[in-house]
């Protein structure tokens, strides 16, 4: 309950995520104008500016896809959202379903 | 042959004006030189929904008595430290503050 190091980090990652979500529309307009050959170089310009004005934090190139358990940024599969180790825990322990060691 | 450049002309002609009646009909956007366009990214869907719901929602915090229960345990925890006097230093008096005020 944001006791852990883990946790901050993954506050800061929900942070992201909302935070792109509000500006995505915004976001792929203005890139569109500013890469749009038809238009006059100002005006390209002119959303280049207000792209790059637009917060960091709403891009969605700095979401980060951790562990929804322990907040592990690698390994994480998007199945699941968790990290191997506990993909393993899990997966030994019977709780996903359709999910068995395979051998063939 | 200029009898078969004939009729590969036409072949192309009858082609691009079936491509035309495509998109007039169904909206397309049609870009035969393939130059750069802006379409190419206008055309993607929203990920936006998908990419905020990646962690699920912690039910205890919507169940008020476990929320009231909780902070009632950090508040105890604070007055018995308090008690042994082991709680947190007042601003301006902590490990840090005393080195850098000597």
């Amino acid at each position: 309950m944001g006791l852990n190091m883990s946790d901050n980090r993954n506050l800061q990652d929900q942070k992201r995520r909302l935070l792109a979500e509000k500006f995505e529309l915004r976001r792929k307009l203005y890139k569109a104008f500013a890469k749009d050959t038809d238009l006059p170089n100002d005006v390209r310009e002119k959303f280049r500016g207000k792209l790059a004005d637009l917060p960091r934090n709403s891009s969605f190139t700095r979401v980060m896809n951790r562990c929804v358990f322990t907040g592990r940024a690698r390994s994480v599969y998007q199945m699941f959202r968790v990290s191997r180790i506990v993909f393993r825990d899990l997966a030994s322990g019977g709780l996903l379903h359709g999910v068995k060691k395979s051998s063939w | 042959m200029s009898m078969t450049s004939l009729k590969s002309m036409l072949a192309q002609a009858a082609v691009r004006g079936v491509t035309e009646a495509r998109a007039a009909i169904f909206g397309h956007v049609l870009n035969p030189t393939g130059q750069r366009s802006a379409h190419k990214i206008l055309r993607k869907k929203f990920i936006g929904e998908k990419v905020a719901s990646w962690y699920p929602n912690d039910i205890q915090k919507e169940d008020p008595l476990v929320v009231a229960r909780k902070e009632q345990d950090r508040l105890s925890k604070l007055e018995m430290l308090k008690r042994r006097g082991k709680g947190a230093p007042k601003k301006g008096h902590g490990k840090r503050a005393a080195k850098r005020n000597k």
